[in-house]
């Protein structure tokens, strides 16, 4: 049992990185808009695109 | 999703009209249209603007929009706005917010419809050179930009904007917004806390019970257990305080007015369970009950989060709607040149330019050239009204087809529309409090259950001294009235949650109650039960002309007119193979053009063909008519499936219009309607809602004007339609999201389910409660066997709320 003097303040530990992680997140806007970050993962952006590309058989 | 649905379903009966629709926008095609590569398909686009926005997106490839979107985009107008008021210093001083590496503003947009714009606007514009970041968010029609003064001036990411179809309005109440904001943060981490620190202290709690059970062989020592007890208490604390204080200082101030409300309950018994545990672990008792109150904070807290962000998402979009009023103005100087201020600054006396497509921003009077106003606003007319020179012009009204020149006579608060606003105010004030049951039945509770604790310790004190404490914290534990102020909130959220995910926005917290007590709804007809789009209702070809051949050059003189009745055309073309040439419009009058080498005119008879006006439409050379074309609105298309939807769930069903008689009898008698009035003014309405209040009824209005809004706010509970004007809104109590009636029938079902889920809750928890009392004061319950009930309970309760949603999820698949 006494192992457990040594896992309970550890895991109180992790219970503050987790709560100081939420908290982060929260004042960074992590939580702000749940909808749009969810396009981005349907994208492709490997590398950042030139500014201008063109297509053939554009209209003047 | 449900939009991709609806535009399909749209399209629908005609689906060879699809290709032939604006690859950007989705609107109906000119003769020649742009042609431009997308994705290496050749596109058809309405308009230069449409294709070069589109040409853009593609060059800067963010053609996966197009992929991504579920809702077409809004149509680009090339007319190059002044965007140069943006830079100036007073916007900048009075809106800007400097951050590091420069300055932050808030604006709003109307064109954002879906996630992928808000996806296009933050990719689009973070390219721009000098920006430094933003955000967009589709579903509140913000968009935050930080740039780099230094760099650029906010106009040009703003052009950038415009240029893709969004036109930038100033968010009024930026500090408002900027509270919310970190008032709904400081919210989420309340409940993050109350929810990690909650999970951790009922592992704690778990070893607890099983030390306590196991008290033979596997028994946990002394030490071991006051060790658990201090790291819970440790946990707990800041999880009761931090996350429990809206609780904490609710009771507070309730104390303070000498009432003792929800919070009250909820602060007392939170506080009871900490602070006898906090008693035992200090004393070595034999039982702790920090699970219980931090399980109760975060519950609460839940339930009241979920709440408050429906109604903040509802009331967001309200807001966003309120940019019917021009932040800007533009005005005439004494030499005749113009210049560009806030429309706050203007007075009485000033000439005011004002652009076709803009709202006028004062009340006054029409000077120069005639110009056609739409006041869908102050009336909720869709049709523009034509004034010359000398007639009065309205505030929020806006000017259609050609530019106009105002000389305003009342500014701000003298306005016609901001004295409509304050009799929404009073009326609004007028309305009785209603939502104070609940808390008056928790007050006495709260009461009794002292009064019962104190008799119950008095009493085992005299029989039993040495278990009175702990039979009376047993007590006050199980009777504890979580479940009692659960059931309401939560089945609150649940339903409002429901509602929003269907489309009806719920703004008022107690609209929810009056909508499932209703009995009668009163139906406006201007574009409530019609469309508001005007309709071709008969054509009548005169003198042997052939009737598709007078469609199809109507049809060809109209499709270029941005004039309301063009829709119409455009609607009820099925093959437009004519071109018109040198189209004109004739103000007041109608349109001319060439086809074929004929002069035609479309329009009042006396300008198509020299003939007595009808109130109809007349094609004509100039002499000789060939066809005459009725217009109408119609109703629609889900009004007769609404209405028997109602009648079906045993409720009345009214008409009060603005309209004409003759045109409210005509709908009554299409919708099968006996109870129909025309010609109501806003007074007449109220009186009428009133006559059915004083008869016992409970009466829900079904409105979209701001001439509504007076009744709207009059009537027990009221219900805007999402595309009518703003402030009919803000004066309502739920909002329909979805232009569909078929919206109203389903949140009073919802409503009234919701009703009946708070009564079982009310039983459930007052049943329970009156069950648990008796047992706990004749001692039978131990304080930790207490602790599993009231958890039970409240579980059993949230349980039941939650049906709510899962029942409108099924309806929807």
């Amino acid at each position: 049992m006494i192992i457990l003097l040594l896992l309970i303040p550890l895991s109180v530990m992790l219970l503050g990185v987790a709560i100081w992680a939420f908290v982060w997140a929260v004042r960074k806007g992590q939580f702000d808009d749940l909808d749009t970050p969810a396009l981005d993962i349907l994208v492709d952006t490997d590398e950042l695109p030139p500014r201008v590309r063109k297509e053939p058989g554009d209209a003047p | 999703m449900n939009a991709v649905g609806a535009v399909a379903v749209a399209a629908g009966p005609r689906v060879e009209a699809v290709s032939a629709t604006c690859f950007h926008c989705a609107e109906a095609l000119p003769p020649s249209p742009a042609r431009l590569f997308i994705g290496g398909t050749e596109r058809l686009f309405c308009c230069a603007g449409c294709a070069a926005a589109a040409q853009w997106i593609r060059d800067a490839r963010l053609d996966d929009y197009y992929a991504l979107r579920t809702a077409p985009a809004v149509r680009v107008t090339d007319d190059d706005a002044d965007l140069a008021v943006w830079d100036s210093e007073e916007v900048l001083a009075e809106h800007a917010r400097p951050i590091a590496g420069g300055l932050e503003l808030t604006l709003l947009t109307d064109g954002m419809r879906c996630a992928a714009c808000a996806w296009l606007i933050d990719r689009g514009l973070t390219r721009e050179p000098g920006v430094l970041e933003v955000t967009a968010n589709a579903i509140t029609g913000r968009i935050r930009i930080a740039w780099d003064p230094a760099c650029t001036s906010l106009s040009r990411p703003l052009h950038r904007l415009l240029a893709l179809g969004y036109r930038p309005y100033l968010a009024t109440g930026a500090a408002r917004e900027r509270a919310r904001r970190s008032e709904r943060n400081r919210w989420l981490l309340r409940l993050g806390i109350a929810g990690l620190g909650a999970m951790q202290a009922m592992m704690f709690a778990e070893a607890l019970f099983f030390g306590e059970a196991s008290a033979g062989v596997g028994a946990m020592s002394v030490p071991m257990r006051d060790f658990l007890r201090w790291i819970t208490f440790l946990v707990a604390t800041p999880v009761v305080f931090y996350s429990g204080w809206p609780f904490l200082s609710g009771a507070r101030n309730e104390l303070r007015e000498r009432r003792a409300g929800m919070d009250t309950l909820v602060a007392t018994s939170t506080l009871l369970a900490y602070g006898a545990s906090v008693v035992e672990t200090v004393r070595g008792g034999p039982h702790v009950w920090y699970d219980a109150a931090v399980m109760f904070v975060f519950l609460l807290l839940a339930a009241r989060m979920l709440e408050q962000r429906v109604r903040n998402l509802a009331s967001a979009q309200v807001d966003a709607i309120a940019r019917a009023r021009p932040t800007f103005a533009v005005r005439e100087r004494a030499d005749g040149s113009r210049e560009c201020v806030r429309a706050g600054a203007l007075a009485a006396g000033d000439i005011v330019c004002v652009a076709a497509g803009e709202a006028v921003p004062v009340d006054g009077m029409l000077i120069g050239d005639d110009a056609c106003f739409e006041e869908s606003l102050l009336t909720g007319e869709a049709q523009p009204l034509r004034k010359t020179a000398g007639a009065a012009v309205f505030a929020g009204t806006v000017c259609r087809e050609q530019p106009a020149r105002v000389l305003a006579t009342v500014v701000g608060q003298g306005t016609r529309l901001s004295q409509l606003a304050a009799l929404v105010e009073r009326a609004q004030a007028h309305r009785p409090p209603l939502a104070q049951a609940a808390d008056r039945i928790a007050g006495w509770f709260v009461l009794g259950l002292a009064i019962v604790a104190a008799c119950v310790f008095l009493a085992w004190r005299a029989h039993e001294p040495a278990r009175a404490f702990e039979v009376t914290l047993a007590l006050l534990v199980i009777s504890c009235p979580c479940a009692l102020s659960l059931s309401v909130p939560a089945a609150l959220a649940a339903a409002n949650g429901a509602l929003a995910r269907m489309g009806v926005l719920p703004v008022r917290a107690d609209a929810l109650d009056r909508l499932a007590r209703t009995t009668d709804v009163v139906f406006d007809k201007t574009g409530t039960l019609s469309s508001g789009v005007p309709q071709l209702l008969e054509v009548s070809a005169r003198d042997g002309f052939d009737r598709a051949h007078a469609l199809r050059i109507a049809c060809a003189l109209e499709r270029d007119s941005r004039h309301p009745l063009a829709a119409a055309f455009v609607d009820a073309d099925i093959q437009c193979m004519l071109h018109a040439r040198t189209v004109t419009t004739v103000a007041g009058s109608g349109i001319e053009g060439d086809i074929d080498g004929v002069r035609w005119r479309l329009g009042q008879a006396s300008f198509a063909c020299v003939g007595h006006d009808d109130g109809a439409l007349w094609l004509g050379d100039g002499t000789r008519a060939v066809a005459r074309f009725v217009m109408g609105e119609c109703t629609r298309e889900e009004a007769p499936d609404a209405i028997a939807a109602l009648r079906a769930q045993g409720l009345q069903v009214h008409l009060s219009s603005g309209d004409a008689a003759e045109a409210v009898a005509r709908c009554a008698r299409r919708l099968d309607l006996t109870q129909a009035h025309g010609r109501q003014t806003p007074e007449a309405k109220l009186d009428y809602v009133r006559s059915l209040q004083r008869e016992g009824r409970v009466v829900a209005m079904v409105g979209d004007g701001l001439n509504d809004a007076p009744v709207l706010a009059g009537a027990d509970v009221s219900l805007a339609i999402g595309d009518g004007a703003a402030l009919a809104q803000r004066a309502a109590d739920l909002v329909l999201a979805a232009p569909s009636l078929l919206r109203v029938p389903a949140a009073i079902a919802l409503a009234r389910r919701a009703r009946a889920v708070i009564r079982q809750n009310l039983a459930w928890a007052i049943g329970y409660n009156l069950l648990a009392l008796p047992l706990a004061a004749a001692g039978l319950v131990t304080p930790w066997l207490a602790a599993i009930g009231m958890t039970l309970s409240s579980l059993a309760v949230t349980l039941n709320a939650l049906r709510l949603a899962r029942a409108t999820q099924k309806v929807r698949a």
